[in-house]
């Protein structure tokens, strides 16, 4: 019997076994590429992705924590607001390169019947109208809650 | 029930914040009221102060609106405390506003005063204030080469900052290319050079690779301003072309004042956090005399324990958490590494070899602060 230790006979023989050369190859990728990731990494980008972390982190917090936004959120996910959602960032857009190209308006009263003739600015205004006539009912609703001997007593 | 907070540093902030998170409901339904009273309507993040003096941070990082990193439940008036009427529950501030309370939590922090060393306000530079870093900015960025001496006083505001600034300006000539003109000395007032043991027997090496040299049980008496030397009560001396000092501090003058603590460090229980002789008043933070290092660290772990005791006692009349002494000190060890020491009352620190991804947890919690002041950290 010889009295050389195999070392394939001790741990590193165990590992071998239970460890594929694939998988060996793979450990060694990824450490490759914690070590590039690590150089490549600088004071400076670690201070912006924690700034960018810390304030993503207060933003979700106060989301989270206050429950009209929660609500607000809850309501423009539903698929009929998404097409609300983008008209209204067509709509700003479209208005915002409108004021540049012209800033002074075209006339006071005449401009303004020009735009009532406008049917979108018709639509528009019957959004709006419709938009307040809920608010307002809304709101009723909600006072009249806080105010009943009966209710929650909590503020709006 | 009427909760004051005085104070709106690391510790009042985290207090006040995680009380208005634990009482929401009681806060909304007008149980409970939450206060508080501080001095400043801006929040400085202290421990960017050393990087600032060496070019690494710039000042207008180091703050925030104070109202911003308040919950909105919280009453904040820009108003320091000139009096505290304990036996009445009653508060007197510098607009002459007094408020009531049913709970005081006191955490007004500490202030240095090199005024006490002859010499040292006008002979030597100093990083524990914006103006003072900026200034040793200035004075490390003209310094062409000569003898540097760092001198500390004690008690001082984070116990690190010695050796942190020693390895800072071992990089910084470095860095600029003439360190072997620089010859750097560091001393300390015990016989060692670090208060905490463990941090003394990690630093010493570093400092001896580092060829800076060091005196301990030097206890600075005056600074020669004219002729460039300190001098130590222990009748040594040292002759400097650069003089940096870290002043020992006191607790804050309205503590003196008001007769609530020798020095200005309040008495109070190690555990439960409370001033001696009044249940009712909770002391953190740097303004203790606790054992414990007078670092935001152990003001942020004091605030958790004093908010959740305050807490349970407005829902089950009673405290429910004890402070263990706990404290999380990183450690800038040069290089681009550092380290970190976690001790409380029962176990020292045990330092590990310093590590870049360690730096980099120090540079992301720079700017995790704010999170961790809001009390979500």
């Amino acid at each position: 019997m010889s009295s050389q230790t195999n070392l394939s006979d001790g741990p590193a023989g165990r590992i071998e076994e239970n460890v594929g050369a694939a998988d060996l190859r793979h450990l060694l990728e990824l450490a490759t590429l914690v070590t590039a990731a690590r150089d490549a990494m600088s004071d400076d980008i670690v201070t912006r992705m924690s700034s960018a972390v810390n304030e993503g982190l207060i933003l979700l917090d106060r989301v989270t924590r206050n429950p009209g936004l929660m609500r607000l959120l809850q309501a423009l996910e539903r698929s009929e607001c998404q097409s609300l959602l983008e008209a209204l960032a067509d709509a700003l857009t479209a208005t915002s390169r409108e004021l540049v190209s012209d800033p002074t308006g075209s006339g006071a009263g005449g401009g303004l019947l020009r735009l009532l003739r406008d049917p979108g600015t018709r639509d528009t205004l019957r959004l709006v109208c419709v938009l307040g006539g809920h608010l307002s009912r809304n709101l009723e609703a909600a006072t009249k809650v806080s105010v009943s001997p009966g209710g929650s007593g909590a503020p709006l | 029930m009427r909760i004051l907070v005085v104070g709106g540093g690391t510790g009042g902030t985290i207090v006040a914040n995680n009380l208005a998170r634990r009482l929401s409901a009681e806060l909304r339904a007008g149980k409970v009221t939450l206060t508080m009273l501080s001095a400043s309507d801006r929040h400085m993040y202290q421990p960017g102060l050393l990087y600032v003096a060496f070019g690494q941070m710039m000042p207008d990082a180091l703050y925030r609106d104070q109202a911003s990193l308040l919950e909105p439940s919280i009453e904040f008036h820009v108003d320091p405390v000139k009096h505290f009427m304990l036996d009445e529950q009653k508060v007197r501030t510098g607009s002459d506003r007094v408020f009531g309370y049913d709970v005081l939590v006191i955490a007004t922090g500490s202030r240095m005063v090199p005024e006490e060393i002859p010499g040292l306000v006008e002979g030597s530079e100093t990083f524990y204030s914006e103006a003072g870093a900026i200034k040793m900015y200035k004075a490390l960025r003209n310094f062409q080469g000569g003898r540097i001496a760092l001198v500390v006083g004690v008690p001082h505001k984070c116990p690190i900052a010695p050796v942190e600034a020693t390895f800072s300006l071992h990089d910084f000539f470095k860095a600029r290319g003439i360190r072997d003109q620089v010859e750097i000395k560091y001393h300390y007032p015990i016989n060692r050079i670090h208060s905490i043991e463990n941090v003394a027997k990690w630093a010493k090496p570093e400092f001896d690779r580092m060829e800076v040299a060091y005196e301990t049980l030097f206890n600075l008496k005056e600074v020669d301003v004219a002729n460039r030397i300190i001098r130590s009560e222990e009748d040594t001396e040292y002759a400097y072309d650069l003089l940096i000092s870290i002043p020992a501090h006191r607790g804050m003058a309205v503590i003196e004042e008001n007769q609530l603590g020798q020095a200005g460090w309040i008495p109070t229980d190690r555990h439960q956090l409370t001033m001696a002789g009044y249940d009712n008043v909770y002391v953190l933070g740097d303004t203790t005399n606790l054992p414990v290092s007078k670092t935001g660290s152990a003001a942020h772990f004091e605030a958790e324990v004093v908010a959740e005791n305050i807490a349970s006692i407005v829902k089950i009349g009673e405290p429910v958490r004890e402070y263990d002494g706990k404290v999380y000190c990183f450690i800038e060890a040069g290089h681009d590494q550092a380290t970190y020491a976690m001790f409380n009352y029962q176990n020292p620190p045990d330092l590990k070899p310093a590590n870049k991804s360690m730096h980099w947890f120090k540079m992301s919690y720079n700017q995790l602060y704010w999170s961790s002041v809001r009390g979500l950290l």
